[in-house]
């Protein structure tokens, strides 16, 4: 049985959109309709087999009223369909289906996010998450709140710039073996460290891509799950929470919302063979796994995490995708993802995937 | 080839301030420093629940010194159109003196060199002060204006943020060619090798089966059609309004067509005889006046492109025949 809910409910499929600079010839809907062909064909279902659809998307990003609601062409919802959404990463969205599913009264949900954030400017976008009385006037942009909340971790004595390095180095390198990275490369660390700052104390290493994309997931439930997956990756534990929206009353080293939501999903009753954390600038890794309180035999982001590609909206629903499929590969039983929303790892969400 | 499509959103957004914000504003306005203090704590700018257990505060509000110390900092060498600053600058978590936590803000000074954790700064007032959290930045400290404190104005209530943002992107290939047609005096819509519906304008794809449908699939259609639907809207006087009298949006449903064109400017025409079924003629501004100012990816307006719709004098279409159309 899972920790959490009386219904054990399990991840049975994930596909992802190409991560890319900038999506030149396709709209929301044409990144989102190969997504969904891939999500459903892997196994064998249709739309018709899902019985609500969650997302998770901003208007922010393109810059048009309601766009979660064009999206749904890519769906093709007729006859209509029980149908949600959240202003959040698409990680939320599968919570809030995996909530669904609790009821009992349907077997499966997609859940789905997607953005470009190509067609803006992300530092002024990402800035109105910000308290809008006092913080969002000054327009701090998230390379400036990371590089604070860096620089924090460095004052403390809890990284080096070093540590910043060999996370970007080792999240690049093992990109190098995801198809769907972005950015992957084999560079040393001296090398890495070489470079100048962006915004001081990051480096050019330490910062995400922007990149535009899109990824589904499919959740069933009980005997569904088998029917459609020979490996379902059973969801456990799962939890989110947030801290305060007023950055600096935070101590900004730590991640007290990731350490809670770990507790309640129970990532510590076992084993944790492979995390997969979303940490878009590199320091944050350092933060979220300390917080997780994972230790040094676990293998932390196999695909080489948001520093290899970081979709906004659906960047985190990508690392459940990505721990689920360690499970439905057989390469791992017991496995822990991780979501984060809002400046400088303000809210978190995390979730243990186990095998049978 | 067509340029990309730009797109400015703005949003003017108003906020009431509330009794813990108000009188933080107010003051700033005045030239004064407010925190507010939870069981000895003291938080600057002031919160207005625990941040630590979320309970609701009432107002204890103390007032700060003008002096703190660098908890942490970075240093901006580019600053966008909307930072404090339009030279390089620094973010700074600075912890005033008596304070909780630290505030969040920008420190001026000449060079990053000057920059380290646990300097000694200090809050520099504006001339002109309006109530707001820009209404001051940090200095080093000794190297500020002494501040000059002017009360007896109305409280601050209110704040106005202008948000403002840009959008670029090329038009999607099958959007480029139904913009093109426009321009061209012609109606491009696209047919599904799937259902045979033709949808205007073409998505690209088919809006049931998913699938693509390329440029294969383009067909030219009338540019006359019947009324499926319409409403009359009374303009209420919001910022930006510029319709001052009801008028018509109309959705027709072009001869050859399967999905009507929505949202339709048909003004001009009497709303009294306006009527589902009614047939229209459209009327093009001439070639050269055609303005694609409001296609974009993602909607379309045809105000720049057709001048108007004209009855045809044709028999109604019979409303029974577009029981498929919702809209």
């Amino acid at each position: 049985m899972p920790r959490q809910g009386h219904r054990p409910v399990a991840v049975v499929s994930f596909a992802q959109a190409d991560n890319v600079r900038r999506e030149l010839r396709r709209n929301e809907v044409e990144t989102l309709m190969p997504v969904f062909a891939e999500v459903f064909s892997n196994i064998g279902i249709t739309k018709d087999d899902v019985g609500f659809i969650c997302s998770g998307s901003t208007d922010y990003l393109a810059g048009g009223p309601f766009s979660f609601v064009s999206a749904l062409d890519a769906i093709g919802v007729w006859p209509p369909r029980t149908e949600s959404h959240v202003e959040m990463d698409g990680a939320w969205a599968l919570y809030e289906a995996w909530v669904r599913l609790q009821e009992g009264d349907i077997d499966a949900a997609l859940v789905y996010g997607f953005g470009k954030s190509s067609m803006s400017d992300l530092s002024k976008v990402l800035a109105l998450q910000l308290d809008p009385y006092v913080l969002a006037p000054l327009w701090p942009d998230p390379v400036s709140v990371a590089a604070l909340q860096a620089r924090s971790l460095l004052d403390a004595g809890k990284a080096t710039e070093r540590d910043f390095a060999e996370v970007a180095a080792r999240s690049r390198k093992a990109a190098l073996s995801n198809p769907k990275a972005q950015v992957a490369y084999d560079r040393n660390v001296a090398e890495l460290m070489g470079e100048d700052y962006v915004v001081s104390p990051l480096r050019t290493h330490t910062l995400p891509p922007i990149t535009d994309g899109a990824a589904a997931i499919v959740l069933a439930a009980g005997d569904k799950a088998f029917e459609w997956a020979e490996r379902p990756a059973w969801i456990t534990g799962i939890d989110h929470r947030v801290e305060t929206h007023s950055l600096g009353a935070r101590d900004l080293t730590a991640s007290a919302s990731t350490t809670k939501a770990a507790e309640v999903a129970g990532v510590n009753d076992g084993t944790v063979e492979v995390a997969e954390l979303h940490a878009p600038f590199a320091p944050q890794e350092l933060i979220v796994a300390a917080a997780l309180g994972l230790g040094d035999d676990v293998l932390v982001n196999p695909s080489g995490g948001a520093l290899a590609a970081n979709p906004i909206m659906s960047a985190g629903l990508i690392r459940i995708g990505e721990a689920a499929s360690r499970i439905m590969d057989g390469s791992a039983g017991r496995v822990v993802a991780h979501a984060t929303s809002g400046p400088a790892l303000q809210q978190n969400l995390v979730a243990v995937l186990e095998g049978v | 080839m067509l340029p990309d499509v730009e797109t400015l959103l703005e949003y003017p957004y108003t906020r009431t301030t509330g009794p813990v914000l108000g009188p933080f504003f107010t003051a700033l306005r005045d030239g004064r420093l407010l925190g507010i203090r939870i069981d000895g704590r003291v938080y600057c700018p002031p919160v207005e629940y625990d941040p630590e257990t979320g309970t609701s505060l009432e107002p204890d509000l103390v007032e700060m010194g003008s002096d703190g110390t660098v908890k942490s900092w970075t240093w901006v060498t580019q600053p966008t159109s909307q930072h404090p600053f339009d030279h390089p600058f620094a973010f700074a978590l600075v912890l005033l003196d008596g304070a909780y936590r630290p505030i969040v803000h920008a420190l001026e000074v000449a060079s990053p060199d000057e920059l380290s954790t646990g300097m000694r700064v200090s809050v520099q007032f504006h001339e002109d002060r309006r109530g707001a959290i820009t209404d001051f930045h940090f200095v080093p400290a000794g190297t500020g204006t002494a501040r000059q404190v002017v009360t007896g104005g109305e409280p601050v209530t209110v704040i106005e943020q202008l948000i403002s943002l840009r959008y670029r992107e090329p038009l999607q290939p099958h959007r480029r060619r139904f913009a093109q047609g426009l321009l061209d005096g012609r109606f491009i819509g696209q047919r599904s090798p799937i259902s045979g519906k033709v949808s205007i304008p073409g998505r690209g794809y088919d809006l049931l089966e998913r699938v693509e449908v390329g440029e294969e699939g383009d067909l030219v259609l009338a540019d006359r059609g019947s009324v499926t639907a319409f409403t009359v809207i009374t303009p209420i006087q919001y910022y930006g309004q510029k319709e001052t009298e009801p008028y018509i949006r109309a959705s027709i449903l072009l001869d050859g067509g399967d999905t009507p064109l929505t949202g339709v400017d048909v003004r001009g025409l009497p709303i009294d005889e306006f009527r589902i079924g009614l047939r229209l003629q459209a009327v093009w501004w001439p070639a050269g006046q055609r303005d694609l100012g409001e296609i974009d990816n993602r909607s379309v307006s045809l105000d720049g492109i057709i001048e108007r719709w004209n009855p045809t004098g044709e028999p109604d279409a019979d409303p029974d025949s577009f029981e498929e159309f919702a809209l």
